[in-house]
């Protein structure tokens, strides 16, 4: 293989993976097609996260609560306001943002590492608190139900129609995230990680990037916040707890830390296992607890260091090793 | 009411203490921030409730048993998965934490299902009363045993050449190894103490509320509420943001809402960060760039 149609064929192989995954509710029962949509979202929150964690270098575990505003800001809209559910998936991701603002706004005030992931932590318990006492609003414990919708005539309880559109805004946001990431924003955050002070001493405003790297995350996260609304039809404060987070890491670890192509790994090969665990109190929690750990002690940069090192074709310049 | 407050407050506020202080000495001789602290108290809370409920010990016994097993499982926590993290990027050495923590928490949650445990009262003291005020002999016992406690931990630190060692592991771990001291092994130590002083918190709070398994992040949050008010790795500024942490509490509960109580740390958390980010007593917890 030439190495100057490397790129080439990497775009190629980027785009037809969706282009394939377009038969697959011909393939799908209902349950399998449900799963195969949690996976899309899944993949989405875990790439929001992983961009924090993997490639910014900060402890944080405020994305849970972006994914909790953006699922309550498409359930309010819809519901309460009556907007299309559709156009909510944006709105959601603007709420993530300025979700991803304020909970990393303390950056500006030389807040970093350890300060920063407590003040997250703060950030995302304040939110859960918020989603249960705003009862007017979110509906406090019981939540808020979607109303039944179409799309271009096409019935958006149907989880076949769902796949479409989760498809379309999962395959936009992952381009979206790796164009950012070979910009030079992106190269500033990788920079940031590696080197704060050196990155400061080039000129780069470093606090500023920090707020920009959690916005992007919050607008990513917020959006599948949105697809998870319609996913399960009706959101409830309990979905953006303690399991989601520690699931979350998992899925970043697993695809390795800061790699696109290991989000989307991590997050289906985790997504489907859970729905077996759920039944055993503490199950989820343990094998969750347990992977973490065992992918740092045996494999610390993921899944996609394998691959990176099987072939050129998955190599990304996201993390030096 | 307001002088109940202040006595609520303060014994709550003393297990916050402990809790903070619990991390601080952890944080103190490793630079690592354990997030599944609040794990570890509560497995300590958990153990003396087995050993009581379940295999009949008498509490102090029971109380001492699960504090020793807290300790040997820090240091094999520290020794077996923490030291293998060292090197990679600093990011794993939390999240093993975090996984340590999970793990915890979901092996009590097996055991013990959805339940919430009510452990059986240590002392069947007779409240005192002065005036209005009622003094239970679960808030002199807390106040007490934390007071115990943190003066000799602190005698220890300051008077003696096991808190000079501490100090110098604390300062330079490359100057302590050079001369002599056997870095690793203090290493292994803090996170036995740690882990033991946390399960301290988890076995004095048991008694007086209730044992579930999410008990430990709470005690996280407020642990970390205290630590940031008193100045991260200041261990009198711990214990000082502990106890103020417990008082605020009760006062943000009773004077405003009592739905305030379970956020008056996160509030703490992000007041102090944006206000004064040292804390009361740290020194400068931000960077210039």
């Amino acid at each position: 293989m030439q190495v100057s149609s490397l790129p080439r064929l990497r775009r190629r192989l980027f785009w037809a993976v969706p282009v394939l995954l377009l038969a697959l509710p011909l393939l799908t029962n209902e349950y399998t097609q449900f799963v195969a949509n949690g996976m899309l979202i899944a993949a989405l929150v875990t790439l929001g996260f992983s961009l924090v964690i993997g490639n910014l270098g900060q402890l944080a575990f405020a994305n849970t609560a972006f994914f909790g505003l953006g699922a309550y800001a498409s359930a309010i809209l819809s519901a309460t306001l009556g907007l299309p559910w559709i156009v909510t998936i944006p709105l959601s991701g603007l709420v993530g943002a300025l979700g991803g603002f304020v909970a990393s706004s303390a950056a500006l005030r030389g807040i970093r590492a350890y300060y920063l992931a407590i003040i997250t932590l703060a950030f995302g318990e304040l939110m859960r608190w918020v989603y249960v006492h705003a009862r007017p609003v979110t509906g406090g414990t019981n939540g808020l139900a979607l109303p039944k919708e179409t799309l271009f005539g096409f019935s958006l309880s149907d989880d076949k129609v769902k796949f479409y559109v989760f498809l379309l805004v999962a395959v936009l946001l992952i381009k979206a995230t790796s164009n950012l990431l070979r910009s030079r924003l992106g190269r500033a955050i990788m920079a940031v990680r590696e080197n704060e002070v050196a990155t400061a001493s080039l000129g780069i405003p470093t606090a500023r990037i920090i707020l920009m790297t959690f916005a992007w995350s919050g607008f990513v996260t917020g959006c599948a916040g949105a697809l998870f609304a319609r996913h399960v039809g009706h959101v409830f404060p309990e979905s953006f707890g303690m399991i989601q987070l520690i699931s979350s890491f998992a899925m970043v670890l697993v695809g390795g830390l800061g790699s696109i192509l290991g989000a989307v790994l991590g997050a289906v090969l985790l997504t489907a296992l859970p729905e077996y665990l759920r039944a055993f109190p503490g199950l989820e929690e343990l094998f969750f607890g347990l992977i973490v750990g065992a992918v740092l002690l045996v494999l610390p940069m993921g899944l996609a260091s394998l691959l990176r090192r099987a072939s050129p074709l998955f190599s990304e310049r996201y993390y030096r090793e | 009411m307001f002088l109940q407050l202040t006595l609520g407050g303060l014994s709550q506020g003393a297990i916050y203490a402990l809790v903070a202080l619990s991390l601080t000495v952890v944080y103190r001789s490793t630079t690592v921030v354990n997030f599944g602290h609040g794990d570890f108290v509560m497995a300590g809370a958990f153990i003396s409730y087995v050993l009581v409920v379940i295999a009949g010990v008498a509490f102090l016994p029971a109380a001492v048993l699960a504090v020793l097993a807290m300790f040997v499982l820090g240091v094999l926590f520290s020794r077996g998965l923490i030291r293998r993290v060292r090197g990679g990027p600093h990011i794993g050495l939390a999240l093993m934490c975090i996984a340590a923590g999970y793990v915890l928490r979901g092996i009590a949650r097996m055991v013990w299902g959805r339940e919430v445990l009510p452990m059986p009262r240590v002392f069947d003291i007779e409240p005192i009363f002065i005036g209005n005020l009622v003094i239970t002999g679960d808030a002199v016992f807390i106040i007490g045993t934390v007071l115990v406690l943190l003066l000799t931990l602190f005698g220890l630190l300051a008077f003696t050449d096991l808190g000079k060692m501490v100090q110098a592991v604390y300062q330079s771990p490359r100057g302590a190894r050079l001369i002599g001291l056997n870095v690793e092994l203090f290493d292994d130590f803090s996170w036995g103490v740690g882990a033991a002083l946390g399960a301290i918190g988890g076995i004095l709070i048991a008694p007086v509320s209730l044992l579930h398994p999410d008990l430990g992040a709470s005690f996280l949050i407020k642990g970390f509420a205290a630590m940031t008010l008193g100045g991260f790795g200041a261990p009198f500024g711990a214990v000082l943001g502990g106890l103020i942490l417990g008082v605020a509490e009760q006062y943000a509960g009773a004077y405003i809402d009592t739905s305030l109580i379970e956020i008056t740390a996160y509030l703490v958390i992000v007041l102090v960060l944006f206000l004064r980010p040292q804390g009361l007593f740290g020194r400068k917890a931000v960077v210039k760039v």
